[in-house]
């Protein structure tokens, strides 16, 4: 009931913050949102692009979901889609073949470099006890490194060396679109369906049931006889697996070519979204719609008001303000929850 | 300076925890709070001393009410509280942990708490490093540290919540030493405690309180039956333990090292099916360790566990719980059950897994099943950490399988009331008339003896003697625990 | 088309944007007043730098065609690690959906989303600035893209004046090159800056030309993007620490000479010749020798009356100083303004070495000029054609640094 209430909570805050940011910034906030809002969802082709935003936090965010009812923070997930992306880029670009072919493999490419690269936070903690979030950033790295060496080493443009991009892949290895839409129905139907089996994965099957017990407490989970670790393996693959699947819509579906920032930071907003949304998958979709929407629409407030671009980044970084504080608020309320400690009074 | 209650309601959901409380304590008084588990006690409590809200009534102190539920307002007034739950401290000194959330300003003086500290406890006769991490300190001690706080915080009313589970019998005698010394400087000082022989020892006067409402109220001494059956009703207490004929070694070492730091235990022994085994000791000696190296749950250094025929030395957990061993450890809500997870899901997580999907329906029946037959006050939607004390054990017990080969358990009745502490032998007891055979270890000298076929006295990690229950008296088993070997 | 061509046309234009002040913004004048263009920038609109010189260019178009000051649509900081959730082409189709009539894609980096976009929007010109894809005798010619124009400078000779002012102020010999990413664009400027260097050190410093170090390094993009390129402050210090004591810039954005600047303050000698934009020595005017710069509002003006004249053809325009004065605003696609650091003396060797770039008296595309690997480019008297230049395959002999990716 608490958590109910409190997405709503956070969103008008976020809502409020953005009005105050934008006031001081001397844009009429109204005029603002309006252009936000109309930025997002104005024409069809900009409910695609929101989609296509939306598309990949929503894939991580449901991986995450996972995580996060593990008891684990996978910071890691950043690197999990890039290498999601490295893998739907390979695939793309060494299998020549029609769409119903290709187009395939690399989601299922993406999705076996994600849960590869989950695996080895997941191997690093149930056998060496390092936590995930160390190796999680740590990885992320690595897995950035590796794009850009790829981009600007064996995969680079013939005499070029630039970190803007490999090749565009073979049209055929792109996600397919319909008409001008640039969101693919592909990307959107892999985000509704992974919200779905996540949802379905954690509120109904015994699998998900043990994901909860073991995150909740390890200890009483193996008393219980719950292999925890492999537990927390699956778990980890499984939101690497999620998040390489994003990794596949970014590279095939949006910039067509492997790029250095390929995760666009979608694994950090996800994180985000998954505590605002209160760790409920059904809360994701439309959590991750007002951000998706929030990042596109903003590109508005420079093409139409002419606002300095960076207020966008700033009602980005306030918003992230907002959520960490209620989220934290929220995190605060249900660590405190029954259980009263003697050390509660100071 | 007397403290009334009036009228309190506490609900959660449709449980009520309180149901029009009214009470009212004098000052220089000892007043003992009694009731099953789950009656309400901590709930009330917690109300007086601002950690949670009532839904409704009135608490008044020294003829001012107390407005806002907050601990630090409550302790303004002059009202605090010891929890039941182990206290937990911050990884500072003994001297900031004092100090933590006391008055004035952003600066603490730490000079001046210095020479506070040192002169709250010589008055109480506690003795105290300042400068040690209070980590390292036992139960008992952080209870001193916790109680001398709160008297130089201000308080003039003392709530302590089952104060003498886990502590020593020195510290206990000393406590009460304590806790008279203040009612004879005017102060109110309640106790709740399951142990009547505790309660008589110490108060004045008692409440009973039953079902969250208050079902009686006694001036001490009063004849313990009375006070028996204004809690539970009619019960037959202490029932004979029937005599079972002893099977097949259920549990067999040899030669059994752990291989835990610190823990120099050597084991040679073999526990029969049918046969109670009491682990005795002070807290800490190596009966946790010794349970956990049997439940398969810590690794072995060297020896041979051999359990229903098989070595499982080293082998892994899963291999002793297929061997129908079963532990129930003492951390209820820490190592036991899962916070958060309801009553229903407990069940199914330990049920038998056949469908991947999860039938709600089924899971709710079947923990409604479970929930009459142990009679746990709580309903398949509850989670495990909203249960009183006494519930979680139920819990506990319930989610064991019906006949397992070794049960072992730790401290099954700490925290109980009478009636449940009988309900939870009452079950043991017939598994074991089925042929389970039993380890415990209990820090309660007259349930070792009760139950028991032979106690395993523990001293600093080893196993100083075996002895017949039968032949085991309280004193003789006092020397024991503390080392003396005859 | 020859510089008169454009001579003229700048003229007839000059008059018309006299008679429509004149006529107090008289609708039927010859800039419509609904006229209106996108300008994709790649960095900040404010770098000191490529993206600020491009801003600077449209102001100047809205100024000359008498534009309404709302007439110029941009969004800066178009890539992909500062707006992940925007492509080229979706800018494209917003700029356009907000009634832009000509688009200009301002970075190498944009290829792909600009000619996408180019196909997308057949009816609307644009302008992919440094790019080949209008040339037809180019590698990247796309003859499809009738909508699609090329704009650059010939930046080549800015880049020969800033590697002469390096060589005519170091004292140690070693000249620095704080290299972006490798492309044939990237390539050609680093060997300008070389080959005018060297010509400096041998015919004004008489120095053995084999004894001038030139090292560059490559960040590995247009500016930096932590976590994703070298930091151009790092190089940077490398270079001072490996005895370099002038770093030409390369890249889109002023670490250099701010860094540059900061040890030239520690009275250090060292100094830099930051990029693009004409006001970048302002980051440290002390430490500044120069800065080679862009002047892209003539040709843009040039580009955006054509489109309202209609009369818009996809031309690949590569454009060089107006040697009269390479400086003037109006007229010259790239100039050099040299800075506080260079001497007098100096200062009076390289007005003679632009003067003989202007003339033809020094020609630096002339053999015999071999590749980094020792392979001839040119013979002994061959100059280089256009097509040899721009697609400039390695670095040159003598250059220290890597000509294609590891
Ligand atoms: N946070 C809570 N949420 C829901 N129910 C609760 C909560 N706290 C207590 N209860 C319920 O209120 C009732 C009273 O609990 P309380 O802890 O006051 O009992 P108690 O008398 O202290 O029992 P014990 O002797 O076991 O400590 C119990 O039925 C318990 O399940
Ligand atoms: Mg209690």
């Amino acid at each position: 009931m608490k958590r109910l209430r409190s997405a709503p909570l956070a969103l008008a805050a976020a809502l409020g913050a953005i009005v105050v940011i934008l006031f001081a910034a001397g844009a009429p906030p109204l005029e603002a949102m309006r252009v936000i809002f109309e930025g997002a969802f104005g024409t069809t082709d900009r409910l695609g692009a929101t989609l296509m935003a939306w598309t990949p936090l929503v894939l991580a965010a449901a991986g995450l979901l996972i995580t996060f009812q593990a008891g684990l923070w996978n910071i890691g997930v950043e690197g999990q889609i890039a290498m999601g992306a490295i893998g739907a880029a390979w695939m793309a670009r060494s299998v020549e073949g029609p769409s119903l072919v290709v187009v395939p493999l690399t989601l299922i490419g993406g999705a076996v470099f994600g849960a590869a690269w989950a695996l080895i936070p997941a191997w690093l903690r149930t056998r060496f006890r390092v936590h995930e979030i160390f190796s999680g950033v740590a990885l992320s790295f690595v897995a950035a490194a590796i794009a850009v060496y790829l981009i600007i080493g064996p995969w680079s443009r013939t005499g070029v060396a630039s970190t803007s991009g490999t090749d565009i892949f073979d049209p055929r290895a792109w996600l397919p679109t319909i008409g001008s839409w640039r969101a693919s129905p592909v990307g959107i139907g892999a985000a509704v369906a992974a919200v779905a089996a996540v949802l379905v994965l954690l509120r109904g099957s015994r699998f998900g049931l043990r994901i909860r017990a073991v995150g909740r407490n390890a200890e009483s989970a193996h008393l219980l006889g719950i292999p925890t670790q492999r537990y927390l393996v699956a778990a980890f693959a499984m939101c690497g697996a999620l998040a390489g699947i994003a990794g596949t819509v970014q590279a095939t579906g949006f910039h067509h070519k492997l790029v250095p920032s390929i995760s666009g930071g979608y694994g950090f907003l996800g994180v985000l979204v998954v505590l605002l949304a209160g760790f409920r998958a059904l809360w994701i979709a439309p959590i991750a719609l007002f951000f998706a929407a929030i990042q596109v629409g903003s590109t508005q407030l420079s093409l139409r008001l002419g606002i300095d671009s960076s207020l966008a980044g700033v009602i980005q970084g306030a918003l992230v303000l907002v959520v960490l504080i209620v989220g934290g608020f929220q995190v605060y309320s249900a660590a405190r929850g029954p259980v009263v400690t003697g050390e509660g009074e100071a | 300076m007397s403290l009334v209650l009036r009228n309190i309601h506490k609900h959660y959901g449709s449980v009520r925890a309180n149901d029009g409380v009214d009470l009212e304590i004098a000052p220089g008084e000892l007043h003992g709070l009694l009731g099953e588990n789950g009656a309400g006690k901590s709930t009330l409590m917690k109300v007086v001393s601002g950690f949670i809200a009532a839904d409704s009534g009135s608490i008044e102190f020294d003829g001012a009410p107390l407005g806002v539920a907050s601990p630090r307002v409550a302790l303004e007034h002059g009202i605090g509280m010891l929890h039941q739950d182990p206290l937990v401290f911050r990884p500072f000194s003994v001297l900031d942990n004092f100090l933590l959330g006391s008055a004035g300003g952003v600066l603490v003086d730490r000079k001046g708490g210095r020479s506070s500290l040192a002169e709250m406890a010589a008055r109480y006769g506690f003795d105290f490093d300042p400068d040690a991490d209070a980590r390292s300190l036992t139960v008992g001690e952080r209870q001193q540290l916790e109680i001398t706080r709160l008297l130089w915080r201000g308080a003039r009313v003392l709530i302590l919540d089952e104060p003498t589970t886990g502590i020593s019998e020195p510290q206990r005698v000393k406590l009460f030493a304590v806790l008279r010394q203040l009612a004879a400087e005017r102060l109110i000082v309640i106790f709740v405690s399951h142990k009547l022989e505790e309660v008589e020892a110490l108060c004045h006067r008692v409440t009973v309180m039953s079902r969250g409402r208050v079902v009686g109220r006694r001036e001490l001494p009063t004849p313990r039956h009375d006070l028996v059956r204004l809690m539970f009703g009619d019960i037959t207490l202490g029932g004979a333990r029937p005599e079972v004929t002893l099977g097949d070694p259920a549990l067999s070492l040899r030669g059994v090292a752990a291989r835990t730091r610190g823990a120099p235990l050597h084991a040679d022994l073999t526990v029969r099916r049918g046969e109670v085994l009491g682990l005795a000791g002070l807290e800490g000696s190596g009966q946790r360790t010794f349970l956990r190296l049997c439940a398969g749950l810590d690794p072995v250094g060297s020896g041979t566990i051999v359990i229903g025929g098989h070595d499982l030395a080293g082998k892994p957990y899963r291999r002793f719980l297929d061997a129908g061993v079963h532990y129930i450890p003492a951390g209820r809500l820490e190592e036991g059950l899962i916070a958060g997870l309801s009553v229903a899901e407990h069940f199914e997580l330990v049920g038998p897994n056949r469908s991947f999907m999860v039938d709600r329906g089924a899971a709710d029946t079947l923990a409604a099943e479970r929930i009459a037959e142990f009679s746990i006050k709580g309903e398949a939607a509850t989670t495990a950490e909203a249960l009183s004390g006494g519930n979680q054990q139920r819990l506990l017990m319930a989610m064991a399988p019906d006949h397992p080969v070794l049960l072992l358990m730790e401290h099954p009745t700490r925290g109980l009331d009478l009636g449940s502490a009988q309900w939870v032998w009452d079950r043991m007891l017939r598994s074991r008339a089925g042929g389970t055979a039993i380890v415990f270890a209990s820090s309660d000298l007259e349930e070792l003896q009760r139950y028991s076929d032979r106690i395993a006295v523990f001293y600093e990690g080893r196993i100083i003697a075996v002895i017949p229950a039968s032949t085991a008296t309280s004193s003789s088993l006092g020397l024991l625990i503390g080392g003396v070997v005859s | 088309m020859g510089r008169q061509g454009r001579w003229l046309k700048r003229f007839a234009l000059l008059a018309a944007v006299s008679l429509v002040v004149a006529a107090c913004g008289d609708d039927d004048g010859e800039a419509p007043e609904d006229f209106k263009f996108g300008m994709i920038l790649v960095g900040p609109q404010n770098d000191q730098g490529w993206s600020q010189a491009h801003y600077e260019a449209g102001l100047y178009v809205v100024e000359q065609l008498g534009l309404p000051a709302d007439a110029m649509i941009v969004l800066d900081k178009v890539n992909t690690a500062d707006r992940p959730e925007t492509s080229i082409e979706s800018v494209v189709d917003e700029m356009v959906a907000g009634g832009a009539q000509m688009i200009f894609a301002t970075s190498d980096d944009m290829k792909d989303g600009i000619e996408a976009a180019a196909a997308q929007h057949p009816d609307i010109p644009m302008i992919w600035s440094s790019g080949d894809s209008a040339w037809a005798d180019g590698k990247g010619y796309r003859a499809d893209l009738t909508n699609l124009g090329n704009i650059m400078g010939r930046m080549e000779y800015a880049k020969m004046i800033a590697g002469c002012a390096a060589a005519l102020t170091s004292q140690t010999g070693k000249l620095a090159y704080l290299g972006p990413l490798i492309n044939d664009e990237t390539r050609r400027l680093v060997n300008s800056a070389f080959l005018g260097a060297r010509y400096c050190w041998e015919n004004y410093r008489e120095q053995d030309p084999s004894t001038l170090g030139f090292e560059v390094k490559w960040i590995g993009f247009w500016f930096n993007i932590p976590g994703f390129t070298l930091d151009p402050t790092q190089v940077t210090n490398e270079f001072l620490a490996s005895g370099a004591d002038v770093v030409i810039s390369g890249i889109d954005t002023t670490e250099a000479i701010v860094r540059v600047g900061q040890a030239f303050a520690a009275d250090e000698a060292v100094w830099a010749i930051p990029y693009d934009f004409r006001g970048a020595c302002a980051a440290a005017p002390a430490a500044c020798l120069g800065v080679p710069y862009f002047n892209w509002g003539p040709s843009y003006v040039d580009a955006m009356q054509s489109v309202i004249d209609d009369e818009f053809e996809a031309t690949w325009l590569w454009l060089g100083p107006d040697w009269d004065d390479i400086n003037n605003p109006d007229t010259s696609a790239v100039g050099w303004v040299s800075g506080e650091g260079l001497s007098a003396e100096a200062s009076a060797s390289l007005d003679d070495f632009i003067a003989g770039l202007g003339s033809g008296d020094i020609e630096l595309y002339r053999g015999p000029l071999n590749w980094q690997d020792g392979s001839v480019f040119l013979t002994d008297g061959e100059e280089a054609t256009d097509f040899q230049i721009w697609y400039a395959e390695q670095l040159l002999e003598g250059i220290v640094g890597a000509s294609a990716a590891e």
